[in-house]
């Protein structure tokens, strides 16, 4: 049985240890999408349908917002099977932190009541070992590839395909065959363009095209702090602490390293982007948020003043993005940013990679 | 009773103060003709608005008025003040039980916009601040803080966060960037106990499991520490207890108030004045003893007026059940005008208007006040709450007053409607109230005189 997920912080890894198919939810395709009514999110719109034909399907909203709580209570009212995991807000005190856990476990039970199995702690660490391989391969695959081919492997990891990646031509390759295409990208062309942060909210499969968008216009996404971006790949799993149960060692990790716009303060957001955007030689930010997301959007000013970068605020549309007027404001965006870029000592642009130091960005 | 009841424009309102003044008005310190908040502070709106011509009506005019003058009397006489945001209802308990203390909403500044229309430009300034319009007005809370015209900077900063809503826990994150510390405390969002959890009944008929109630009781022991520390002294048991008691008493006024205009045949107050008097639950409108006493003087005024059957509202107006407040106070008046009148209401904090227990221990009574928050939990809830007293003060027709831009408004009206109108076959209707409703008086008045006029129709049928 699949179980659909609206968040990155909840461990597909506690899933799938009962037996059931976690499915990252961004990925799911809802039979009849509902109009968006003025003033909701089209993302939480979006996540309520899926209730509907998925029925047979249960999903995981979180409280992380607003929006997501009203869309699981109108997924409730519709009958769905529906389970709302409480994200706490807060991450200093130990009354979240066992907030947290009691929500894990509490998601425990609601798995077993769909006819999951309760795991033992050598099952559960079996499968965490299985997801922290996937992900290792993913944090080598971001130290270089391209973001929309790292979109795509993200997407195959939250989807619950573990194996494969997609291909730029669509086809399912092996990990092994992407160095092969990241060798493909033209240095030169990529040393000239912007590069850029893309930060915000949840970016569907559908609005990657906001990736081609951003190249069309001399831009390059270099740190793509979307949901589910890098931003959600979590760092390595510590070994357990002398006598922790392998579920709370889970459950400590993705409570410490949550890194989301919800979180009060989201100091965390900023203490994880700063080095990055340092360490790529980031020129500006793209911040993608949905049209009614007020926590991504009143950002905007917040990271501008804390980051000392031009931020662009590209809003998401129901469907996709890619619109002329997106790509006009891109482009001038892009162009600006352009302009400012400076000629190195040595004379070359400072581009991705040229003027950082960390070298294994550079691209092929 | 002071006089034929009946609603009074500014004008008629400061030339009846002229000749109460010489027939021996006796008034508080904060009293005075409202026309002077129009000249002093600004706030053009009391021009459009029509008050209760009651002496209880214009003593709780003039105490809304002046709370930011009272606030900064009262720091040059040596208290700290405590900025509580978001909670509407529990920090200021706390608060409030300890010497010297004195808390108010920041919150409240998305009045002023309405109040001043839109002359103080705090919305223009918060769209300057990284806050446009397709947030909730209570944006101007933000440039409130930087100018301190409006209210003084708060010694301590609390906010609740968690299952609030996005605006606002925006709004306050972008405050916190901007150099204003805050001390965030976790609230949850409510949920039904599951079988094999224990439950615990909450204020307003709700339930929530342990887990949730240590969690905020937990919260509580937390903020009261950190309140503790800004007066000086422990926030223990027994002054919080005696909190409890005081602000209960506070609770058991304001239950007799509204029980008794709710409950009239017809209104013996007008909505506007029952907005501001179920406000001064939250935070006492910065002074809880003071607070008591409008509400008594209020509360007098309306069982003299019930026993004498007279009324500002008559005996034919529709019963109308409330939900959520208004960003411009003239969409009160609007309610009346088009021949309802406020039976009930759900103004976002009826958590406040319960009382808190006093068998438990303190912080838990607290906690469970707290998660009774018709907010946090899920709209069906609110939406049964809503229910049991349109049922209670046989509600005719109900209205959910939608908030521009505030993240629970678009999905709230059909969660709540379907109920209401399925199980109580209640007619409903949404309308949204910007902070200065003018341009839309002809849109709003139509929809409100259709809701009338079907509730009408249903008492003939």
């Amino acid at each position: 049985m699949e179980v659909l997920l609206t968040s990155p912080w909840i461990p597909p890894e506690w899933i799938k240890a009962h037996g059931l198919d976690p499915r990252g939810a961004w990925f799911a395709e809802a039979a009849r999408a509902g109009a968006v009514p003025e003033g909701v999110c089209a993302f939480a719109q979006r996540m309520a349908d899926l209730a509907r034909p998925f029925s047979d399907a249960p999903i995981v909203f979180t409280t992380a917002c607003d929006q997501m709580r009203r869309a699981a209570d109108a997924a409730q009212a519709d009958g769905g099977p529906v389970f709302l995991f409480n994200l706490p807000a807060t991450w200093q005190t130990p009354t979240a932190r066992r907030l947290y856990h009691h929500e894990l476990a509490r998601l425990g039970r609601f798995l077993e009541s769909l006819g999951g199995r309760a795991p033992t702690d050598a099952h559960l660490v079996e499968v965490i070992r299985e997801y922290e391989a996937h992900r290792e391969a993913l944090r080598m695959l971001s130290s270089w590839c391209e973001a929309r081919q790292l979109a795509e492997a993200l997407a195959y990891y939250f989807d619950g395909s573990a194996q494969t990646f997609p291909g730029r031509n669509g086809t399912a390759e092996h990990p092994d065959s992407l160095p092969h295409q990241a060798a493909a990208i033209d240095q030169a062309s990529a040393s000239r363009r912007v590069p850029l942060a893309l930060v915000g909210g949840p970016l569907l499969p559908a609005q990657w095209t906001l990736f081609d968008s951003i190249a069309a216009a001399g831009g390059q996404v270099v740190l793509n702090a979307t949901e589910p971006g890098e931003r959600c790949l979590l760092p390595a799993l510590p070994p357990p602490f002398p006598g922790q149960r392998p579920l709370a060692a889970l459950a400590d990790h993705y409570f410490d390293h949550a890194v989301d716009v919800y979180h009060r303060p989201n100091s965390r957001l900023y203490a994880w982007l700063c080095p990055r955007l340092a360490e790529r030689c980031i020129r500006g930010i793209v911040l993608w948020a949905q049209v009614a997301c007020d926590l991504w959007r009143a950002e905007a000013a917040s990271l501008r003043e804390a980051l000392g970068l031009p931020v662009l605020v590209v809003e998401a549309h129901a469907v996709h993005a890619g619109g002329t007027r997106e790509a006009t404001r891109l482009a001038a965006f892009i162009e600006a940013l352009h302009d400012c870029m400076r000629p190195s000592p040595a004379g070359a642009a400072e581009g991705w990679g040229s003027g950082s130091t960390d070298t294994s960005r550079t691209p092929l | 009773m002071t006089a034929a009841p009946r609603q009074l424009t500014l004008e008629e309102w400061d030339a009846r103060h002229a000749l109460l003044a010489r027939g021996g008005l006796r008034e508080p310190w904060y009293g005075g003709p409202l026309g002077r908040h129009v000249e002093r502070e600004g706030d053009l709106r009391l021009r459009h608005l029509r008050f209760d011509n009651s002496v209880a009506a214009l003593r709780l005019w003039n105490f809304l008025l002046t709370e930011n003058r009272r606030l900064r009397t009262a720091r040059a006489q040596g208290e700290r003040l405590v900025g509580t945001m978001k909670d509407l209802g529990t920090v200021p308990v706390m608060a409030y039980a300890l010497p010297k203390l004195r808390a108010f909403y920041p919150d409240g500044a998305w009045w002023t916009p309405c109040l001043m229309e839109c002359s103080d430009r705090l919305l223009n300034q918060a769209e300057a601040l990284g806050v446009d319009a397709t947030f909730c007005p209570v944006r101007a809370m933000l440039p409130a803080f930087l100018t301190e015209k409006h209210f003084p900077r708060p010694d301590l900063l609390v906010c609740s966060t968690g299952a609030v809503c996005d605006d606002f826990s925006a709004i306050a994150q972008r405050l916190e960037r901007l150099g204003h510390a805050i001390l965030w405390w976790e609230i949850p969002r409510r949920r039904t106990p599951q079988r094999e959890e224990v439950r615990c009944d909450l204020p307003g008929g709700f339930t929530a499991p342990r887990t949730q109630l240590d969690c905020v009781r937990d919260e509580m022991q937390r903020i009261g520490a950190e309140l503790g520390k800004l007066a000086g002294c422990e926030l223990d048991e027994r002054r919080l207890h005696a909190g409890i008691q005081s602000a209960n008493r506070v609770r058991r006024q304001l239950q007799t108030l509204r029980d008794t205009v709710y409950s009239a045949p017809g209104a013996p107050l007008p909505a506007l004045e029952m907005l501001i008097a179920e406000m001064l639950a939250v935070h006492y409108c910065s002074d809880r003893e003071e607070s008591l006493i409008v509400l008594a003087e209020l509360t007098a005024e309306a069982e003299a007026r019930v026993a004498a059957r007279r009324h500002v509202v008559g005996e034919e107006a529709v019963r109308v059940f409330w939900v959520n407040p208004v960003a411009d106070l003239r969409a009160m008046n609007l309610l009346e005008a088009c021949g309802g009148r406020l039976c009930g209401s759900d103004f976002m904090f009826t958590h406040a208007l319960d009382l808190i227990l006093e068998d438990l221990p303190s912080f838990e009574a607290l906690a469970r006040m707290a998660l009774a928050d018709p907010m946090i939990g899920p709209t069906v809830d609110r939406a049964r709450r809503i229910g049991a007293e349109c049922r209670r003060q046989r509600i005719e027709a109900v209205v959910v007053s939608r908030i521009p831009g505030a993240s629970h408004c678009p999905w709230e009206g059909t969660l709540l409607r379907e109920p209401l109108a399925a199980g109580l076959a209640l007619p409903v209707v949404e309308v949204e109230i910007p902070p200065v409703c003018d341009a839309l008086l002809p849109t709003l008045q139509t929809r409100l005189e259709a809701l009338m006029e079907t509730a009408r129709e249903r008492r003939r049928t």
